[in-house]
């Protein structure tokens, strides 16, 4: 009987190992593998869903915080009400956290209907199918988008291309300094070439010597100041010198050249630009400070994102007012004087104590925000109804207005009032391919932790005591020793996607 | 405790009272001094960060790095009025709401469930006891947020996201597996107090309310304040789980402030650390009778 | 040990270790043999049960096959129906749902999701949690079933022995009596195994699954891939070397933070119970005031103020020092330091106020009696108050260590977003739990994130029951009744 047992104990075990590892389903799974698109578009077809009186149609929309707080979110929830109000369709605020992550909550039902997110994080919901394609033919912005913007929110699958999104805005760190805080001779001693703009705005090389200056001056005060262990602020001086994210446009995630071209020399650049700040550039603190220092004149100038310029004109206009200015003068003031400009060029040497020499335009790493139609949706018509209206010629420029973005529309961009200048000037850089769009290839994630650990290992350096890393003994940067950072950013992204089998299938 | 021991307590008391008093010599004085300044160091310790929490919350501009040092360059009260007024976006009153209903619901069930636990583990012995004895030791021990998947997944199933009801039972049935502490308060009531009502007759639910809860008083105190703290201060489950601005509970909430925003967030937190206070300056008595006699086995 | 010396009192420490060594195969062997035995036992329980079932009187029987006709052939109408009823849900939800579920844990579904087309899908992780919980109630349901056997033998004995057969008013009563442990337990146990049982037994499954990146993110199907994570695990080096490295100082962390933390809050209580300290629940209320404000506010404030251009820092500055950054990248051992000292500050209120509660039950007398032997207060405190406390506490104790090991606020607020060299996706601060939280939630390798939480909970769970058996307050636990 004992021999029973065994032969029992052996049996259940071998059953339940079978089970658990042959089972899944088995080769049945593959039929329902290759489903037909061919439906796809079916949902948009057809008239616009209609609600009844006691029971409306709620589209839940998700937007960003800026325009929550900025009032521009409720204008366009009461535009669009009214519009079709006899549709018996209400938007609302979806309420949820500006970050929510369509592909944790959709398929359960608490996803929003209509998203306003960044490129990146929209685009990584397509291999889940979290975002729906747009049908091309009746999205009434779709001319006047950019290259770019289409480009950007394109997903292959299968051969076939669809776009899964509507960009609204063109989003890329810029540079932000104050008129008012130039010395008196600026025109004589600090614009070499004459053109009535300050070098600081042309020349990475002048902004480094000013801050130097300033520094020595007094040395609570700044040029130029950016929290540089930033990966989303400092990948640019790598870009600017030959080095792209992944290759392919981006795609092929084993393919990855944070160490192409001359990037050292851009690696070499954050130094030098971390030893002319302070120590604040290594973690966050100049981040956090940056709208703040910058008013109360510590810093001279910072790059920064066109959401945060409501911020910038605030807390200038909040300083200018306690030196006694009315609260409209002070804000016509703060307008005045905040200038911003791309990306100053970089030296083609790397060096940014030379005064002579070829400069390179910088490229900055840079995003388009933009709409999308959750899978989930159960009004697709409605919501595509809504993402007309919100992306239309009148709505855009009303965006502008509030949150001083940069349209991607080609026609909202030339009527843009406020931060014209940076709508403009951006889309020049999206048209001369200046702009590096974040990459949205699944495993994309994956680059931000290596990165932002090799930026703060250079930013320190300057800061090390002894046994500097990146520095060689007579001050110069130590350019292999970067070149061997930059392929240890590659090694670890490598890892993180590749490791556990192949993050890219 | 018996009522004896507490009459030898009474009469050492009396006792060390009357040799306290003597005449004030360099060595006491040392002692007074070194005494009374390592207190105060402990003191600055512990307050410091609290005060400067509070410090911070009056401070006009939103940045932290507009501070000289630890202290703000200028002081207003307008962060604690736009705290309570300014709802667009930041619905403080609301979070406070919710987290108040979450945490004294969870400290009610919880507590409730705790109690029973202990008495049953520390009062019975039945078959299981041991094994469920060692499993909730052991179950403790696994790494808490790695079954937040499944925790999220069922809250689905059971269309309990978005609910603060959903959080009070999770809150409320996780609480059982912490009652070692009252246990060990149960396991120092003497059997002879149950067996005297068990001879008059009374079933072991009636020894349970008429007998068991009036004692255990301070441990009941405790136990709620323990189980009222875990769900006012929890961030993880409540983020997880409530995804609409208005569910939010306070540490979600502060959690989601802007980057410019660490005035209001220091007035967040300092408020939210109020009725905490209050519960203990109100109840530290009991919390410390209650720790004590769950620790010791006397 | 048959070749032991004489020795008077203790044999010497080495002695003693070298014995504990010389054991282990004897210990092991001990081991085995018991669990051996434990398992020729099962065949010799397997017989006494199918004896049991073909000698049990009729109703018992009757009980054996359908749930409450047992009960009902004894005239108990009430309760008869109340189990026939209990077992028509379970058949019921076995019909409906539970058998499904079952099946769907093995396969783990067959459509994949397609949203775009409105194709639902099936959802593999929220079957397989289904299947569980299906078999949780099942378990559930054969526990009932044995009660209702017991409980059938039970009233047949009763009866047998002249007693008249007890009505449903009885059985009720005994619910609140003698049974009173079933009743009060099953609302804790249905909830901790819902909540906290059944998401544990998910994880450990998960381990054996190929959750992890793109099927994460995309919701497709999860198949079983048996050993294939442990595998992974052990044949890549650097995750391997990351572990052991993390392993080792999440052992010191938690050691060194246990003690400080302990010894901390003794050396307040200590201070605290002077008797020439006036006002003791002002100054008590100090550290308490640190307890109420929630841990994580306070990591960011603590967090800011070491930050580079915080005001430590500044205070550095004005006094003419050289600042330092203290969570840098190169700042291990002053990130670390940092680390226990913020701990401590957010742990020693509460073991205060523990080691508070302990001295005040603390007999007199003894220090009375030690203080006329002359012996200073370090003796005294070495000999009376540190073996008493010790002893009264090591539950919390183990509570704390465990608590210290898997501390995961201290360093995810602290100093997060940085991967060191000769790590695998973790910094030299992290302990295993931040490390989990990496792989598994920002890098969504979730089943190797469970399959490394199965390893460190096997370690730590194994230490703490170890010593949680060995303890007096478990073993001796009627000791003061």
């Amino acid at each position: 009987m004992n021999k029973f047992f065994k032969a029992l104990c052996i049996a259940v075990s071998g059953v339940a190992t079978c089970s658990l590892t042959a089972c899944n389903g088995g080769g049945r799974r593959e039929k329902y593998e290759q489903q037909s698109l061919e439906a796809l578009y079916g949902k948009f077809d057809g008239d616009i869903e209609r609600g009844t009186e006691s029971r409306p149609i709620t589209l839940h929309i998700l937007e960003n915080d800026t325009a929550k707080q900025s009032g521009y979110l409720k204008l366009l929830l009461d535009g669009f009400n009214e519009k079709y109000k006899e549709y018996n369709i209400v938007a609302v605020d979806a309420n949820q956290d500006q970050f929510s992550d369509l592909a944790e909550d959709g398929k359960y039902g608490y996803g929003p209907d209509v998203l306003y997110q960044a490129n990146d994080v929209l685009m990584k919901y397509c291999s889940g199918k979290h975002i729906t394609p747009l049908p091309v033919e009746k999205l009434d912005a779709y001319s006047e988008l950019p290259e770019l913007a289409r480009s950007t929110y394109t997903y292959k699958y299968r051969g076939a291309e669809y776009l899964m999104g509507v960009g609204v805005n063109v989003q890329a760190p810029m540079v932000y300094y104050r008129k008012d805080l130039l010395p008196e001779n600026w025109e004589e001693e600090w614009d070499e070439n004459k053109n009535g703009v300050p070098d600081m705005q042309e020349d990475m090389r002048a902004m480094w010597r000013f801050g130097k200056a300033r520094n020595a001056a007094d040395k609570d005060k700044y040029g130029f100041m950016q929290s540089l262990f930033d990966p989303y602020f400092s990948c640019g001086y790598l870009f600017t010198y030959g080095a792209y994210v992944f290759g392919n446009d981006n795609t092929d995630t084993t393919d990855i050249g944070f160490d192409a071209g001359d990037s050292k020399l851009g690696a070499g650049v954050i130094l030098q630009l971390a030893e002319s700040m302070n120590m604040g550039c290594v973690d966050d603190s100049i981040t956090l400070a940056r709208e703040s220092e910058f008013a109360s004149g510590a810093y001279f100038a910072v790059n920064n994102t066109q959401d945060m310029y409501g911020t910038m004109i605030d807390e200038l206009a909040n300083v200018y007012s306690k030196q006694g200015m009315t609260s409209s003068d002070a804000r016509k003031a703060a307008v005045e004087n905040i200038v911003a400009a791309p990306m100053p060029a970089l030296p083609a040497s790397g060096d940014l104590s030379e005064r002579e020499g070829e400069l390179l335009d910088s490229i900055v790493m840079g995003g388009i925000n933009g709409y999308a139609i959750s899978s989930y949706t159960k009004y697709p018509k409605a919501s595509l109804a809504f993402l007309n209206y919100a992306t239309s010629f009148e709505m855009v420029v009303k965006r502008n207005e509030y949150l001083g973005i940069s349209p991607a529309r080609s026609d909202c961009n030339k009527a843009a009032v406020v931060q014209a200048d940076v709508a403009h000037s951006l889309y020049d850089m999206v048209e001369t391919g200046r702009i590096s769009i974040m990459p949205t290839v699944s495993g994309a994630d994956s680059i931000w932790k290596p990165l932002q650990t090799a930026f703060t290992d250079i930013a320190t350096d300057p800061y090390r005591e002894g046994g500097k890393k990146f520095t060689a003994a007579d001050g110069a940067c130590d350019l292999d020793a970067l070149d061997v950072l930059l392929k240890t950013i590659n090694k670890n992204i490598y890892n993180t996607i590749h490791t556990f089998g192949d993050g890219n299938n | 405790m018996s009522t004896l021991s507490k009459a030898d307590k009474l009469i050492n008391k009396s006792i060390k009272r009357k040799r306290v008093g003597g005449r004030l010599t360099f060595k006491r004085f040392c002692e007074y001094f070194f005494t009374y300044l390592a207190l105060m160091i402990i003191a600055a310790i512990f307050a410091f960060p609290v005060l400067w929490l509070v410090l911070a919350s009056f401070s006009e501009s939103g940045s932290m790095y507009t501070f000289k040092g630890f202290f703000p360059s200028s002081y207003s009260v307008v962060t604690f009025v736009k705290l309570f007024t300014d709802t667009q976006m930041y619905d403080y009153p609301r979070w406070f709401g919710n987290t108040l209903i979450i945490a004294v619901c969870s400290a009610l069930l919880g507590g409730l469930l705790v109690i029973l636990t202990a008495y049953v583990m520390s009062r019975f012995r039945f078959p299981a006891r041991k094994g469920i004895m060692k499993i909730t030791m052991v179950l403790g021990m696994f790494p808490s947020f790695m079954a937040m998947t499944a925790v999220y997944l069922l809250m689905t199933q059971f269309e309990l996201i978005n609910k603060l009801w959903g959080l009070v039972l999770i809150y409320a049935s996780g609480a059982p597996m912490g009652y070692l502490t009252q246990k060990g308060f149960f396991d120092t009531i003497p059997n002879s107090m149950y067996e005297a009502a068990r001879i008059d007759g009374a079933s072991n639910f009636k020894v349970f309310i008429r007998i068991t809860l009036p004692i255990a008083m301070p441990m009941i105190v405790y136990t709620l304040i323990t189980s009222f703290t875990w769900p006012w201060s929890d961030f993880i489950l409540p983020k997880l789980l409530l995804k609409n601005k208005d569910m939010y509970t306070v540490a979600v909430g502060l959690m989601s402030l802007g980057d410019t925003e660490f005035a209001r967030f220091a007035a967040g937190s300092v408020f939210i650390a109020v009725p905490i206070i209050i519960l203990y300056f109100c109840l530290v008595k009991y919390m410390v009778n209650g720790l004590t006699a769950g620790a010791v086995k006397e | 040990m048959t070749d032991c010396e004489i020795y008077h009192g203790k044999p010497p420490l080495f002695k003693r270790i070298g014995g504990w060594f010389k054991n282990i195969p004897t210990r092991v062997k001990t081991f085995f043999v018991a669990l051996g035995g434990k398992f020729k036992r099962i065949p010799l329980g397997f017989f006494a049960r199918a004896k049991y079932i073909k000698t049990a009187p009729r109703p018992v029987k009757a009980s054996m096959g359908l749930m409450g006709v047992g009960q009902l052939m004894q005239k108990q109408i009430v309760k008869g129906i109340l189990f026939l009823l209990m077992f028509a849900a379970y058949v019921v939800y076995m019909a409906l749902e539970g058998g499904g579920a079952m099946y769907d844990f093995f396969a783990l579904g067959l459509v994949p999701p397609n949203p775009w087309l409105n194709i639902e899908g099936d959802n593999s992780v929220v079957m397989m949690l289904l299947g569980i919980l299906a078999f949780i109630i099942t378990g559930f349901f054969i526990a009932v079933h044995m009660a209702n056997i017991r409980d059938a033998q039970r009233t047949f004995d009763y009866v047998k022995r002249g007693n008249p057969v007890p009505g449903f008013k009885h059985s009720l009563a005994s619910m609140f009596d003698k049974y009173f442990y079933v009743t009060a337990l099953v609302f804790p146990v249905v909830g901790v195994f819902v909540f906290n049982i059944l998401p544990i037994i998910f994880m450990i499954f998960l381990a054996f699954t190929d959750y992890s990146g793109n099927i994460v993110l995309n919701g497709s199907l999860v198949s079983w891939i048996g050993f294939s994570n442990f595998k992974q695990l052990f044949s890549t080096g650097l995750i391997g070397a990351t572990f052991l490295k993390i392993l080792g100082w999440n052992l010191l962390w938690a050691v060194m933070s246990t003690l400080l933390n302990y010894f901390g809050g003794l050396a307040i209580a200590l201070l605290l119970n002077k008797k020439i300290v006036k006002g003791k629940r002002i100054w008590r209320a100090f550290p308490v005031l640190a307890f109420a404000v929630p841990g994580f506010i306070t990591l960011l404030a603590f967090k800011f103020m070491f930050s580079n251009l915080g005001p430590i820092n500044y205070y550095i500055d004005l006094l003419g020092g050289k600042t330092r950054m203290f969570f840098g990248i190169d700042s291990k051992w002053s990130a670390r330091i940092i680390g226990w000292l913020v701990n401590a500050w957010l742990s020693i209120p509460s073991s205060m106020l523990l080691a508070t509660g302990i001295l005040a039950n603390l007999n007199a007398d003894l220090y009375e009696a030690a203080r006329i032997d002359g012996a200073s207060p370090w003796t005294q405190f070495v000999k009376i108050t540190l073996p008493f406390v010790v002893f009264a506490t090591t539950p919390v104790l183990i509570g704390q260590f465990m608590g210290n090991f898997n501390n995961f606020g201290v360093f995810y607020f602290l100093r997060g977003g940085i991967i060191c060299d000769g790590y695998y996706l973790a910094s030299d601060t992290d302990l295993l739990i931040n490390w989990l939280y990496s792989l598994s939630i920002d890098n969504k390798h979730y089943s190797l994130g469970a399959a490394i939480s199965i390893i460190i909970f096997v370690i730590a769970a194994a230490i703490s029951l170890f010593v949680y058996v060995k303890s007096p307050s478990y073993a001796k636990e009627d000791m003061y009744r």
